[in-house]
């Protein structure tokens, strides 16, 4: 909300507190300023216009005035035609810095001497009308501009959702008193009231349909009015705020809303039908043309103003333009009611039309605010517009406002501050925010908040009021503890323990990413892995429509963009959730698999990619190792987004954990990834589950021998198979076997291949002889040769 | 036959003029070797000699052979002094010359942020609780006050799988549900996580991003006592230089609600152009939980008392590494990664 400073003046005494300050005072009281524009008026003085043409020569449309300045009459030459002979104009004379920052100079235009500039409101900051010059109401020639227009202050401030009664300038001014510890010189209620016969409420009937859509209306007639431009300072105050001056019926409407926080309207009561006001519900196909000038059409479930036909205003939302005040309108009524903010939301959301009025309603006003707006409004039109206001408006209250008491223990101040706040602070602290507190005989305070405050309902915000005004700066900064016979021992978090797996992924060149978990549902579709996907049922787009039902299409992406940026090496990974909707059950939450997931790139051959799949086996293996988890084993398996003859199933002790494998190539091709891509991806929690203590074993005290081995044997033979016939028959002298080499070529007959493996043996008790190990190491070939018909080579 | 002094003599001169290893191992084979040396030879025909002439031709050709064996280690000594006198010139190396790419992977900042956050707090005794991304309506809003129709909720625009199912737009849920886990207070946690909130990309805010809450329940906690966590937090993440502002504020889950402020690290709070000329930057909002909400995560509010707080993850990375787009954490170019 915009707030401006001169208007605050209206409410307090502002002697020696400057915008800054008081910009200050508001944003610790919980209004935060976020910005405070100054515009300083001073340098501007006042000029009268003479005489007016029109240039001749220049190829725009240029106006060159004879301006009177008091001492002496200057021409100057202006781009708009509304500154006619007569116009009091606001002159910025060459040399001086007009608001908006623009230099003025002494200066010539297609041959005419131009000395200084008309301002228009624009220019000034003092609004974004750009109709013009601003023209002025009353000044005198010579004079400075501010001796008619104070030099203004805009700050803008957030108003939280609780507090309604800060969206005019009168609660503003509450808060910043109650800061300043200085008086409020304006009452809530205004004594206004009309004294017009007949009754307000004989003119015209109030019905409303639904108490729970709208708890309040008040009707008020006034007859008579002069409908004119309203004066400049209450335009000027208007346009500070960013309203746009209209007439003076129309502006008193706004700036009441500005000032109390009430919304109002004004129909032309000789435009409406009854004339009757019907509080109702749309019918179906009923359409309403609007202030501004758009028709809409409604719905039953908008609340409307209606006279005895038809709609004529969408409640706390806009007005219709049939029945708006314009410089025909002799009798008025003035609308000033309530409605319910969930309602008045859902409608000025469905309409896409947010407006000052439907700002204020959604925040849920307080129904007493309807008088208070309608009696300040009525009190400014019969003083600015004439008119005559009728007593006893018509006014439907069907809910009225219940106060609310609060009982407050007044240590609970000091128990929630941690602080100790004298109890006359607290009470003259809840009196200048105008609760009423009476202290009861056991001590306790019985708080009546002001009718403008529904947000107090419990003695904690009572405790928030007193403690924002006393000033959080003075609760000093503690820490908590106490001697505790209970605890909850630590353990360490699960991100802790994925940091080992983190170490690994680094050292082997692996970088984390963090992807975004809304991903397109067409492209998991297009990869065929959209079966247990969840659709966000109201996405921002299509391309983060649905989560992620696995984390490797978003490494695609990820390698694809790096490729893109003109890296051809990517190598990445994302720990992350991935989400699998549970089958038959739309109401309950999906699974949330903690997955690890890394992708790397590889060159362009067949053996390119088999080499960058061992490698990326062993990073692995690194990774399930550095938890000391049981080694995984790999079974040959087919999936969705992996080559058909290069995937691998993760096995760990008997559970399938995921995929390993080189990328389809149509995966790869989609992404329009070049080459050979490598991926594995899989459940997280299982490993740490099977993660372990690693217990320390002797160090061996006799040297191992070690043999290699070239076994060659037909193609379909896995090494697997062959590590695992050599592990069973080699009995306990093998401490380890590892497969280095596979080879393919003239050494090896068609259809076969050769893989070497290094067997290490060793006793714990003596050192083994040669004869020893050649035994076992024949036992071991006798097994290859009868299980996978293997020969070996020298 | 030669004389046992007459060919050390000749063997000590070779050692002498012996400039390499190589020589030396020459002459010591040619004079000592095991088989045909030529101090060996001295002994041939021995036995042909009577016993008084044979223990003296003994004697002599061991100090022959004694003396070589010295020469010999002097010598070597001597050339293995001057070759390590040498290796300045001989053996130098460009040490300006850089040395090849490591290859090493990067942790993701927001990682290592986190890490940062959680062992600091940690250090004060809270401890880690995560929850599910999709959460129901209830834990999301209900449980933490923003009942349906609340003016407030707009500030948490959520995206729904159906009227039930959200994704959470603050972890703030995983507060309740360890509430309801852990019943018996003193509780303190802390919940990081991903959230999602249904706003537009831009260069300060994401539909999707990190928070870390925090969380403590306990007898007679105060603001005061909000208040110095937080400092503790922050001063230990950037410096003790820091302070730290609470500003009142509005969230229906805490009452007393504020935001939290620290001051701008470039002007130290004088204000300047990164801070907007107000000397603070806001960092995230906290406040004492709000009585209904302990009742909602089974807690007495008669007995015990908590406050919590909570930012986002990406906000205090952009502060510490001066990451003036939040969207660089999400979009994984490695160019940027590879920066932390
Ligand atoms: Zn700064």
């Amino acid at each position: 909300m915009r707030i401006s400073y001169e208007w605050l003046g209206d409410f307090l005494d502002l002697d020696g507190v400057t915008p800054k300050d008081a910009a200050e005072v508001l944003t610790r009281l919980g209004i935060e300023v976020e910005s405070l524009t100054m515009v300083d008026l001073s340098q501007i003085v006042i000029g009268k216009v003479l005489e007016q043409k029109q240039h001749a020569t220049s190829r725009t449309a240029l106006w060159i005035h004879q301006v009177d300045l008091g001492d002496h009459v200057q021409q100057i030459i202006a781009g708009a035609p509304n500154a006619v002979p007569g116009s009091l104009v606001p002159v910025a004379l060459p040399g001086t810095t007009v608001p908006n920052g623009k230099l003025v100079r002494d200066t010539y235009i297609a041959g005419e001497k131009a000395s200084g500039m008309l301002c228009s409101a624009d220019e000034l900051l003092l609004g974004e009308d750009h109709a013009g010059i601003l023209i002025l109401d009353r000044g005198k020639p010579g004079d400075a501009l501010t001796t008619v227009i104070p030099s203004q202050a805009i700050m803008e401030a957030e108003i939280t959702s609780n507090r309604p009664d800060e969206m005019g300038h009168l609660g503003i001014a509450r808060e910043l008193a109650a800061g300043l510890d200085r008086p409020l010189k304006r009452d809530f209620m205004p004594a206004f009231t009309g004294t017009a016969d007949p009754p307000g409420r004989d003119l015209v009937k109030v019905t409303i349909d639904d108490p729970d859509l709208s708890s309040r209306y008040i009707g008020g007639v006034i007859k008579g009015v002069r409908v004119g431009p309203s004066p400049e300072w209450m335009q000027r105050r208007l346009r500070a705020c960013g309203v746009r001056p209209i007439n003076n019926i129309v502006d008193i409407t706004n700036y009441v809303l500005l000032e109390y926080a009430q919304p109002l309207h004004a129909f032309d009561l000789a435009k409406l039908n009854g004339p009757a006001i019907h509080v109702r519900r749309a019918k179906a196909n009923e359409k309403l043309l609007c202030l501004d000038g758009e028709e809409r059409r409604l719905t039953p479930d908008m609340l409307v103003i209606a006279d005895a036909l038809r709609p004529v205003a969408i409640a706390g939302v806009i007005g219709g333009e049939e029945t708006a005040v314009t410089g025909a309108t002799v009798d008025v009524l003035l609308e000033a009611a309530n409605f319910s903010g969930p309602s008045v939301r859902q409608t000025s959301r469905a309409l896409g039309l947010r407006t000052e009025a439907s700002a204020r309603f959604e925040r849920a006003l307080p129904p007493e605010l309807a008088l208070a707006g309608a009696r300040r409004a009525a009190s400014l039109i019969s003083e600015l517009a004439g008119g005559s206001v009728h007593r006893e408006w018509a006014d439907v209250y069907p809910r009225p406002q219940e106060p609310v008491r609060v009982n407050l223990r007044p240590a609970l101040i000091d128990d929630v501050l941690g602080t100790h706040v004298p109890l006359e602070e607290a009470e003259s602290i809840l009196k200048r925010l105008n609760f009423h507190v009476k202290v009861m005989a056991d001590g306790e305070w019985d708080i009546l908040p002001p009718v403008f405050r529904l947000d107090v309902t419990i003695p904690e915000d009572l405790v928030e009021e007193v403690g924002r005004v006393y000033g959080y700066d003075r609760v000093p900064p503690t820490l908590p503890g106490r001697r505790r016979d209970s605890w909850t021992p630590s353990a360490p978090s699960l991100d802790r323990r994925l940091d080992s797996m983190r170490e690994v992924l680094a050292g082997s060149g692996y970088t984390e990413t963090w992807n975004p978990a809304l991903v397109s549902g067409r492209n998991l579709e297009a990869l065929r892995i959209a079966a247990h996907a969840m659709r966000v049922s109201n996405p921002l787009s299509d391309d983060m429509d649905t989560l992620r039902t696995s984390v490797l299409p978003s490494l695609i992406d990820v390698v694809a963009l790096n490729r893109d940026r003109g890296r051809l090496d990517v190598r990445v990974y994302e720990i992350a959730a991935a989400f699998l909707a549970r089958v038959g059950d739309k109401n309950t939450q999906p699974e949330e698999p903690l997955r690890l997931a890394a992708v790397a790139t590889a060159g362009l051959t067949a053996e390119d990619g088999r080499v960058a799949f061992y490698r990326l086996k062993s990073v692995l293996d690194g990774c399930v190792a550095a938890l000391a988890a049981p080694a995984c084993t790999y079974q040959r398996a087919s999936a969705q987004l992996f080559h058909p003859g290069r995937c691998a199933a993760v096995v760990m002790e008997g559970r399938q954990l995921g995929y390993i494998g080189e990328l389809h190539p149509t995966v790869a091709a989609a992404a329009r990834i070049d080459g050979r891509v490598v991926a594995f991806e899989i459940d997280v929690e299982p490993v740490l589950a099977a993660s372990r203590i690693p217990r320390a074993l002797p160090l061996p005290r006799f040297p191992g021998v070690e043999r290699d081995l070239a076994v060659v044997v037909e193609e379909t033979v896995a090494a697997g198979a062959l590590l695992a016939t050599i592990k069973e028959s080699a009995g306990d002298l093998l401490e380890l076997v590892r497969a280095f080499d596979e080879y393919r070529g003239a050494q090896v007959p068609e259809g076969h291949k050769s893989v070497a493996f290094t067997l290490t043996f060793r006793s714990s008790e003596r050192t083994l002889t040669d004869a020893e190990v050649d035994r076992v190491m024949s036992e071991i070939k006798v097994a290859l040769e009868k299980r996978h018909r293997a020969r070996f080579r020298e | 036959m030669s004389d046992p002094s007459a060919l050390t003599s000749e063997a000590l001169a070779a050692i002498g003029k012996a400039q390499t290893e190589q020589e030396l191992e020459r002459i010591e084979v040619e004079y000592l070797g095991r088989k045909g040396g030529r101090v060996s030879k001295l002994l041939e025909g021995i036995g042909k000699l009577g016993p008084e002439q044979k223990a003296s031709l003994g004697k002599a050709v061991n100090e022959a052979k004694r003396a070589i064996e010295a020469a010999l280690a002097a010598m070597r000594a001597e050339l293995e002094a001057s070759r390590l006198a040498d290796l300045a010139e001989t053996e130098a190396i460009d040490i300006t010359f850089p040395g090849p790419p490591l290859g090493r992977g990067h942790i993701h900042v927001l990682t290592q942020v986190r890490r940062q956050i959680e062992t600091v707090l940690e250090s004060l005794g809270y401890q880690v609780e995560l929850g599910p991304e999709v959460e129901t309506e209830w834990y999301n809003f209900e449980a933490l006050n923003l009942t349906v129709g609340h003016p407030a909720r707009e500030n948490w625009d959520s995206f729904y799988f159906n009227s039930q199912l959200l994704l959470r737009a603050h972890t703030s849920p995983v507060q309740i549900r360890a509430m309801q886990r852990i019943k018996e207070p003193p509780i303190y946690i802390i919940t990081p996580g991903r959230c999602y909130r249904r706003d537009a990309p831009e260069a300060t805010r994401l539909p999707y991003f990190s928070q870390v809450e925090g969380l403590a329940v306990d007898k007679g906690l105060t603001v005061g006592d909000m208040k110095g966590t937080l400092l503790y937090m922050i001063q230990s993440l950037y410096g003790r230089d820091r302070k730290v502002r609470v500003r009142p504020s509005y969230f229906p889950f805490t009452e007393p609600s504020f935001e939290f402020d620290v001051t701008c690290g470039i002007c130290g709070g004088m204000g300047c152009k990164s801070c907007r000329h107000k000397g603070w930057l806001e960092v995230g909002g906290c406040g004492m939980v709000h009585p209904q909400v302990l009742r909602n995560g089974g807690i007495d509010p008669a007995q015990w008392n908590g406050y919590a707080w909570g930012f986002g993850i990406e906000r205090m990375a952009m502060l510490k590494h001066d990451v003036d787009d939040i969207r660089l954490f999400y979009e994984s170019d490695l160019r940027f990664l590879e920066q932390f």
